[in-house]
């Protein structure tokens, strides 16, 4: 009985109800819209950070990581990828050979780090052949071929097919040095990357400063394996089979080796719900209004129903319930009208150029994809209903407040 | 045998400002059975008088018993109770909850003191009988006239077979065939079920039908006729 009479209640001052049923699906609307474009933001964050920096499983010598001595290297490279591409969940993989250098040109010398890639395998890996914008990446047979980023070029003052010389310490701890020649000009979209990064053959790099203790001049060696799955959500399964194939290697999958993505995801975390509180305080306001004008309007009659025996706990008990129906029927037409809107953005996306200088710079996509999980909508369902909860307590209380006979004023 | 028994209430408004004497001494019985007009001229203390008795008020000083029970020894929500089980209320408008129908208006007490839905649907068809409201019971309130209101918080009051009716000023807003056909109700579920009315009125053609007439003047009860 109190549900029907609050459920009729509601519809009884349609007008003001309809105000507050829109005002609250059109913030559960923004809400849902704010949170999946935070949502897009990281989830294409995370997507961009494997694909371009960490791929999914990342393999080193265990005291490579730490050191970053090039003395650590993996022997066998060659066996060991090709057995890792027998494992159907992985799209591609590919090894490196890494050192840190000294790169001179007639301007001036600048430290960076030095990638050597095999070709083919990093650009399905990385794709970094895509990024390209001059001249053109490694070219087959070629020897001594550099590719740095156009930023770097600028600073350095060099043009495409100007000679460097690089300077490194070899596994030895000898100095040695190599020529190499610009064969193209990369961007990556990330300054830090740009700046800090140049790319060479593995095997040019591995002469110059591998030095086999074994002797045997073999060069078929690796600092680092990257592997790439074809479905993110494989990479645990991935790595426990890698570490029990390799238990000597340091295997470690993108969360490992970013710890930005993590705080990254904290980040979002963080900002969501903050997104949710002010949400909240806006509505609280909003309901409180409403529930506080129609105790008011009802007060004779509220008054009238204590006089005939409905005690203070029924009455709290009908207004919680009147302003817990308002957004219940709220609600779900703002989730419904969210869940459109990301539905129809999701594969358009949202483009962001208008602002990509300063995304660019963080590492960042210019195009966000809204992305929504039934998590958030639970989220939002239950931050609107402890919103109308808490909304409704201070008009309950009023209503429960009152004296029947002033109330009524007269009998 | 006596239902109400009020000795020697005041009761004084604002009593720190400008005191409002509204009752002055009253002592009043009032017996099972009885069909009891309150009268006087407005401002006389009626109003007062049946708020106190109905506990929706406490009296300033003196005591009042309704079958047994001092009122004045209740908190306010052992009197919320008290009201619900002992007292049937018609008051001179806002009677009905606007949202619900005829029926369930009736019923809105006896769902209050969670009887059976067998027990309920027969009283309100019972109570809608004798109260001639039969037809309208799917009505909301507003669909009906200002004295079928009436009867209606007539009937909602009588449902939960209370220990008397208190009833201010119930025809106040009738007019007169509407006022005659409600006092033709309160008579007939007074004379055929006893049950015990206490009404205030001012209006000539009301305390003409009552069988006992208390007159209060300023706030004290000036005389008492019972007739037969
Ligand atoms: N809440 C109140 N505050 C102050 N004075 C009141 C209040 N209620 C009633 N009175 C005064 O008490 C007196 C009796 O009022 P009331 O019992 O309403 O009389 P009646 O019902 O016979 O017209 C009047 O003078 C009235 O002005
Ligand atoms: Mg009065």
């Amino acid at each position: 009985m109190l549900f029907k009479i609050s459920w009729r209640n509601i519809w009884r001052s349609r007008t003001r109800s309809a105000v507050v049923i829109s005002s609250i699906a059109v913030g559960v609307w923004a809400l849902s819209f704010v949170l999946s474009f935070s949502n897009g933001l990281i989830y294409t964050f995370i997507q961009n950070a494997i694909r371009d920096q960490y791929s999914h499983i990342q393999i080193h010598h265990p005291k490579f990581p730490e050191d970053k001595n090039n003395k650590h290297y993996i022997e066998n490279a060659d066996s060991i990828l090709s057995s890792i591409k027998q494992i159907p969940e992985i799209e591609a993989a590919t090894s490196r050979v890494i050192t840190t250098g000294m790169l001179s040109t007639s301007h001036g010398a600048r430290g960076v780090q030095v990638m050597g890639v095999r070709a083919k395998s990093e650009s399905s890996v990385t794709k970094f052949n895509q990024k390209i914008v001059e001249g053109s990446y490694f070219i087959a047979g070629k020897k001594n071929q550099i590719i740095i980023s156009r930023r770097l070029a600028e600073k350095l003052k060099v043009k495409l097919r100007s000679r460097m010389v690089l300077t490194f310490q070899d596994t030895k701890g000898e100095i040695t040095a190599a020529a190499f020649r610009i064969g193209g000009l990369y961007s990556s979209g990330n300054m830090i990357i740009d700046e800090s990064l140049v790319y060479v053959n593995d095997k040019d790099l591995a002469k110059s400063i591998i030095i086999v203790e074994s002797n045997n001049n073999n060069l078929d060696v690796a600092h680092e394996f990257a592997i790439y799955l074809k479905d993110s959500d494989n990479t645990a399964l991935i790595k426990d089979k890698l570490k029990k194939q390799y238990p000597e290697l340091l295997i470690e999958d993108y969360y490992d080796l970013s710890p930005d993505v993590e705080l990254y995801e904290t980040q979002i975390n963080t900002s969501n719900s903050i997104i949710i509180i002010i949400f909240m305080l806006a509505l609280i306001f909003g309901i409180i209004n409403t529930m506080l004008m129609a105790v008011l309007e009802r007060y004779r009659e509220l008054g009238m129903l204590m006089a005939i025996g409905m005690n203070k706990a029924k009455i709290f008990f009908m207004i919680v319930l009147e302003t817990f129906l308002l957004s219940a029927v709220a609600a779900p037409i703002g989730l419904g009208i969210g869940i459109l809107t990301v539905y129809l953005l999701q594969d358009k996306g949202i483009d962001l150029s208008a602002f990509s200088k300063g995304l660019e710079r963080f590492g960042m996509e210019t195009t966000i994809y809204p992305a929504m999980d039934i998590e958030l909508y639970v989220q939002i369902s239950i931050a609107v209903f402890i919103t109308a909860l808490l909304a409704s307590i201070y008009p309950a209380r009023k209503a429960v407040k009152l004296q029947p006979v002033e109330a009524l004023h007269k009998i | 045998m006596s239902i109400i028994k009020a000795n020697s209430i005041t009761k004084t408004y604002n009593p720190n400002t400008i005191p409002v004497h509204a009752l002055r001494g009253v002592n009043l019985t009032i017996n099972k059975g009885e069909f009891t007009a309150i009268v006087g001229p407005s401002g006389s203390g009626k109003t007062t008088l049946l708020n106190i008795i109905g506990g929706l008020d406490r009296p300033t000083s003196g005591t009042i018993q309704v079958d047994g029970q001092n009122v004045s020894e209740l908190s306010d929500n052992q009197l919320i109770d008290f009201r619900q089980k002992k007292i049937g209320f018609v008051f001179q408008s806002y009677n009905l909850i606007p949202v619900l129908t005829v029926s369930e208006n009736t019923e809105f007490v006896m769902l209050l003191q969670k009887r059976s839905k067998e027990e309920r649907e027969k009283r309100v068809a019972e109570l809608l009988h004798a109260v001639d409201l039969n037809d309208k019971k799917d009505k909301r309130p507003s669909q009906l006239s200002g004295g079928q209101q009436q009867r209606v918080a007539v009937a909602r009051a009588l449902a939960s077979k209370p220990t008397f009716v208190l009833a201010d000023e119930p025809t106040a807003n009738l007019d007169s065939a509407s006022a005659s056909n409600l006092l033709d109700i309160m008579e007939k579920l007074n004379r055929e079920e006893h049950i015990t009315f206490v009404f205030s009125t001012h209006d000539q053609r009301v305390i003409d039908r009552a069988r006992r007439v208390v007159t209060l003047v300023d706030g004290a009860i000036d005389s008492d006729v019972t007739r037969d």
